[in-house]
Order: structure tokens, then sequence, then C-alpha cells
């Protein structure tokens, strides 16, 4: 049990919250909701961030460590199936990736280039044609987008199909365990400054007490996914995005009730990080579908001792 | 980053497991029952001083002291696996995790070999006397007043709370001897001076837990004093901050989610709302042992614990809360006679927001130390 980083996992995630820095402030002109890292994208393909989870000093906990510090950006690209499900199938999947759950639009399915195709049990994978993807107009702070035409998909075997299923699950916490924090610390920051009846925000013990358990609550998140990612455990994994999930609710309530109505506008970049989140919140089948899970690999029988 | 253990960390863990298994007898979880019971401490004195035989009861002591100069892990999985166990150190477990080390810190020579030794030995009990009826949270309101006259204390006043005083033989005191938070000074009182009452206050968490002690004209020699007059605040902070992540509750509360779940399993009761429930309960649970572990890496890489800590506490408050609820929704049985040890840790969990600092208190703290929010207006 160790949890720094080696010098040569530092060296990567400094250069990779360099570059988070680059893009961390939302343009003034911007009152949309997917507000798209076509930038950063470039500079981490350039960079071949995508591939650090192969690298054997690097490994995928430096790839889930990636992914959380750039979901803290307000520019969003797709980072975290890229990074830590495409190193695992063992097979060439182009990026970007995007998952179409049961048929519903998907996050970045609009310019996907494998497509991870989720019916019931069966998950298959699908290289489509960009005229069979259309853009879908949506809340959810990232390009979100449907399939319009024929699919041919190619079936995984069930253990290749578990094995997504857990690769998506580290991929989730991770960008939620980043977007949680980001919410977070943008409420801070506004309650820190808005002042009313006399005195900031954060001076209220009321909000104080729900923000600090909003912080253990992401730190929790934050530790499970990199747990996670490290073992690539299905049981971990189930847990990770579960415990996302759960506490995305509770912090998503949380920072849009103490910011107010400003939280409500576009202006403020609030939802770019609460809209991922709750884009985030139905994958595979939500807190039931983790839950589930957790119960088939960490209730298997035996103590749950370390 | 790395979350697996080491060889030589496994060995030490299935060693202490082995030696649970060895010493622990048929009936220990009817036993583990009341923490200050008069049956618990007798228990624990034979039980600790077999641990401390064995090297296993201070391996992160200095080797001067009985140790063997042990990282922050190995006392950590120890404590972990002691917790897990249902603490069969009883109150002992404080000597081990704060009292030793802050007499190494602050004692003079004299109170170091008179007090450490049987600590080491695992043949002594202490009781912590800081709360009292009008200050609980804010300690630093104590009103215990220790006058000096000559070259003795003469100490009068009332604590509340102090958990195993009944069988204690010394009491680590916090007593004013002036105004203000600078006015506390420490006391180390044997429990059987002239002047000492001790009465039980019976409770919802078991036999022999907690006390009111009342001291009458308590004359203690000056040399009784632990480091300077008023030096208090300063050695508590600095003991209590070993202490915010000192109880591993995760550990126990864990096995007995898991316990209960097997209880649901093998009577087909462990079906959606229970599953939902189970699997909250354990991240929780899960999120406070990494919460935790974050601090001991911490302490290991040499660095001083800070609002984290807190965090890591807060953590552990939640996973005890969601293991006591999902028993007494899902095994309700337990309470009623159904299991000593589902029992035992319900009294256990129930405290775990209020014994050792209210919770309320570790989130004022992450709120202004983790979150760098403003103050709150005093
Ligand atoms: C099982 C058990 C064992 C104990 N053992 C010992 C022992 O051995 N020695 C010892 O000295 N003490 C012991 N205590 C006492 C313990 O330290 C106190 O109970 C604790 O510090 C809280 O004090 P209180 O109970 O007076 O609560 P109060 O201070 O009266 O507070 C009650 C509640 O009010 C809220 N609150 C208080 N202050 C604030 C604030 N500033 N902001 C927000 N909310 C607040 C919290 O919810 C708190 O729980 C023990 C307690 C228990 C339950």
């Amino acid at each position: 049990m160790d949890f720094t980083l080696t010098p040569d996992q530092a060296a990567v995630l400094d250069a990779i919250d360099r570059l988070g820095r680059q893009f961390e402030a939302k343009p003034t002109d911007f009152d949309g909701f997917a507000l798209e890292g076509n930038e950063l994208e470039t500079e981490l393909e350039d960079g071949g961030y995508f591939d650090i989870a192969a690298i054997p000093e690097m490994g995928p906990v430096t790839a889930a460590l990636a992914v959380e510090r750039l979901a803290r950006s307000p520019y969003t690209a797709e980072v975290a199936l890229s990074m830590l499900l495409r190193p695992q199938l063992g097979m060439d999947l182009p990026r970007p990736l995007a998952v179409v759950e049961n048929g519903r639009p998907g996050r970045f399915v609009d310019r996907a280039r494998t497509l991870l195709v989720i019916d019931g049990e069966t998950i298959g994978i699908a290289h489509p044609d960009a005229e069979d993807l259309e853009p879908v107009e949506s809340l959810y702070a990232y390009p979100m987008g449907r399939v319009t035409g024929a699919l041919s998909v190619q079936a995984l075997s069930a253990e290749q199909a578990d094995l997504a299923r857990t690769w998506i699950r580290v991929a989730c916490a991770a960008e939620i365990a980043g977007l949680m924090q980001a919410a977070i610390d943008a409420t801070v920051e506004h309650i820190s400054v808005r002042k009313q009846f006399g005195r900031a925000l954060g001076t209220f013990q009321a909000l104080r007490h729900r923000m600090a358990e909003c912080a253990v609550l992401a730190g929790g998140v934050r530790r499970l996914a990199l747990k996670a990612a490290w073992s690539g455990e299905p049981g971990d994994a189930a847990l990770a995005a579960f415990h996302a999930q759960d506490s995305a609710g509770k912090v998503n309530y949380d920072v849009h009730q103490m910011t107010g109505a400003m939280g409500m506008t576009l202006e403020m970049p609030l939802h770019l990080w609460t809209y991922r989140m709750k884009a985030l919140l139905s994958e595979l089948g939500g807190r039931g579908g983790q839950a589930a899970e957790v119960a088939r690999h960490c209730f298997a029988g035996g103590s749950g001792d370390e | 980053m790395d979350f697996d253990w080491t060889e030589e960390q496994r060995d030490f863990r299935a060693t202490v497991r082995a030696f649970l298994d060895d010493n622990l007898p048929p009936d220990w979880e009817e036993l583990a029952h009341g923490p200050g019971s008069a049956v618990q401490t007798t228990f624990s004195k034979q039980f600790c001083g077999a641990l401390a035989k064995a090297g296993l009861l201070v391996p992160h002591w200095p080797a001067r002291w009985g140790g063997r100069d042990a990282d922050p892990w190995a006392s950590f999985i120890l404590a972990e696996e002691m917790w897990a166990a249902g603490e069969p150190r009883g109150g002992q477990y404080m000597n081990v995790n704060w009292i030793g080390p802050t007499l190494m810190r602050f004692g003079s020579e004299e109170q170091q070999s008179r007090y450490i030794p049987p600590m080491a030995q695992g043949q002594t009990l202490w009781c912590q006397g800081f709360s009292e009826p009008e200050a609980g949270s804010d300690l630093a309101s104590l009103r215990t007043r220790a006058d000096q006259h000559g070259d003795v204390y003469r100490i009068n006043g009332q604590k509340i709370w102090t958990s195993y005083a009944g069988h204690a033989d010394t009491c680590f005191l916090l007593a004013r001897t002036s105004q203000g938070k600078g006015g506390i000074s420490i006391f180390l009182l044997p429990m059987d001076t002239p002047g000492i009452t001790v009465r039980q206050i019976p409770s919802i968490i078991g036999e022999g837990d907690i006390h009111e002690v009342f001291f009458d004209d308590v004359e203690v020699p000056a040399t009784a004093m632990l480091g300077e007059e008023g030096q208090a605040w300063t050695i508590v902070r600095e003991a209590l901050s070993l202490e915010r992540v000192g109880i591993p509750r995760f550990a126990l509360a864990s096995r007995m989610l898991h316990r209960a779940v097997e209880v649901l399993k093998r009577e087909n009761r462990f079906s959606h709302g229970a599953i939902d429930q189970a699997a909250r309960a354990h991240a929780a649970c899960e999120a406070a042992r990494l919460g935790s572990y974050n601090i001991i890496d911490q302490r290991c890489h040499g660095q001083i614990p800070g609002p984290e800590a807190s965090a890591a506490r807060f953590g552990t408050v939640n996973a005890e809360r969601l293991v006591a609820e999902f028993v007494v929704e899902h095994v309700p049985e337990a309470l009623a006679g159904g299991d000593a040890m589902l029992q035992a840790h319900h009294q256990r969990a129930i405290v775990a927001g209020i014994a050792s600092g209210a919770a309320e208190i570790q989130l004022n703290l992450i709120a202004t130390e983790l979150l760098e929010l403003p103050r709150e207006p005093r």
C-alpha cells in the first residue's frame, strides 16, 4: 500500500495537469451545453496520452488519474473510454469510442469510430459509417448522438463483455470523480464570495456541513475509482461506479442549491459538470445495475476482510 | 501508486489472525459485549499480556519501550484485525495508540519508567478524563480545577462519559490551572487516590463503558503533571491527531455487513432493496478504508495528517451508520438475542459520530481547512 506516485507517473500527470490548466476557463461568450474540447483532444492525441495505460510504468491507475484530472476541465473530449477501456480488449479500436446502451442516445456517439453496443446482456463492437450517426440536442453537457442506420455488430465473447463492462465502470467512476471535484470547487468559490445577510454564504454552517459532506463523498469516489483501475477487479469496478453514481445525486443537488439562480444560468459553468454527471447516472443500469454486480462479486461469500 | 500489501505486511496480518484464532475463547463473542466490564477488563489483561509476549502489542513503539520500531502500517493492520475481532484489547488500545506515545514524547523520565513498561506488558488500563457535564464539544470550557498548594495540586470537579473508569488504574486528566484555553494542564492521576468517586452510567452501549468521575480535594504531587503547566492543548491536539483514524471502525462494520448478508442469502432474502443498501454500505466501508489508508500512507511518508484525517473520520461515521441501519432493517433479530456480535457492533456503531468528538466538529474542520471556506463568525 503506497499512494505516492512514481516519478514517471508524476511526470506524466504533471504534463496532463499543465494541459488541463490551458483549458480551465470557459470562454465568456459560450452559453451552450456541450463545450467541445477539440483542441484539447488534438493535444492529447499528439502527446500520445491516450495510450498511457499500456505503458508498464504507468498502467491504468495513471490513466484513471489523467481521466479524473481532465474531467475537471469545462471542455470535454472522449477521454475516459479511450484511456481506460480501449487498451483492455486486445483489439484495434479506433477512437473516439462511445457506448450505445439499449438503443438510447449516448455521449460522443455522433463522432464515434468505435461503438460498444449494449443490448441487454450482450455487448458488441461496431465501427459505424459517419452517415449512420447523427448529433442529438440535449441538456447533457457532452456532445450526444444516436445511431440512425443499420450497424454491423460483432458480438464479444462473454468474458470480453465482462471485461468491457468492468472498464466502462472504471471509466465512469474516474470521470465522475473529476466532474464532482470540479463542481465542488466551483461551488466553494461561489459561496466564499457571494454575500447575503452581510456575510459570505460559506460562513453559514448549514452550507459548510453539506459542502464538507460532499467533499468526503468526492474523496471516496476518487479513491474507489483509482483502486478499481489498479486492480481491474469487476467487484471493485462495480463498487466504484455504484459509489460514484450514488454520490453524484447528492452532490448535484447540493451544488445547484447553493449557487442559487446563478447556478441555473449557462454563464456559470456549473452545468458543464453537473449535467455530465447526470449523463453518467444511467450508465450500465445505474445504481441498481452496479448494486447487482456488487452483490455478485463482493458478497459472493466470505467475511469481506482485506 | 500501489494498492497491494507487501509480503511482509501480508505475513504480519496472517500472524495477527493466527494469534487471534489461538487466543480468543470459544465464547468470545458473548464476552465482547461490554467493552469496559469487569469480565472484559480481566480478559483483556490476560490477552494483552499474551500479545506482548508474542511481540504484537506495541510493534510500532521504539525498541527502548518494548517495540520494534515498526512503521504505521503495522500498527494499523494490527488495529484493523483487533477491532474487526471485537477489540479484545478492551480499553488498552488507547495505551497502544496514543497514551504511550504521548508519554514518550512529553513525559518526565520518572513518568515514563513508571507508566510505560506496564503498558508494554499489557497489564494496565487507563481512562481519558476530558469531557465534563458543561464541556463536551467545547472542551476548552472545562471547569475541573487543579490548585497548587506547595508541591501538590488539589483537584476538584467532575468528569463525565469517561470510558473504562470503573476499572482503570490511571487517568489522563485535563484540569484547569488558570483561566482560558492556555490554562489547562494534564495530570497522570492514579485512580486509587483518595477523593475519587466513580459511578457507572447505564447506557445503550453496553456494560461498563461510560462513567461519571468526581474529584473531591484529590491531592497529587506536582510531578504528576505531564509536560508544563498550561501545555494541555498542545499535547492533546497532537495526541488526538493520532486518534482521528485510530479506530478502524470500518473493519468490523464491513465484517458485520458481510455476516448480515450471509444471513439474508441463507434465507433467500437477499433481493432488490437489500442489495442496493448492502452495496451502499459496502461502498461506504471501502471508501472509509481507503480514506484511512491515505492517512496512514501520509504518516509513513513523514507527513503530519491534515484535514483529510477529519474527512477519513467522517467517512467512517457514514460507514458505521449505513451498516448499523442495514442490520436493523434486514436482520432485526440480531438485536433481540439473535447474534451477540451483530448486537455488539450496533452498540459500538451508534457512538461513532459522538465518542472522541462529534462528527459535526469534523465537518467544521473539513469546511475550514480542506475546502478553505470562510470561517463562521464567533
Ligand atoms: C461511548 C462514548 C465514550 C466516550 N468516552 C469518553 C472518554 O473516555 N473520555 C472523555 O473525556 N469523553 C468521552 N466521551 C465524550 C465525548 O468526547 C463527547 O460526547 C463528545 O465530545 C461530544 O460532547 P457532548 O456529548 O457533550 O455533546 P455536545 O457538545 O453537547 O454536542 C451535542 C451535539 O451537538 C452538535 N454540536 C456540538 N457542537 C457543535 C458545533 N460547534 N457545530 C455544530 N454542531 C455541534 C453535535 O451534533 C453534537 O453531537 C465519550 C462519549 C461516548 C458516547
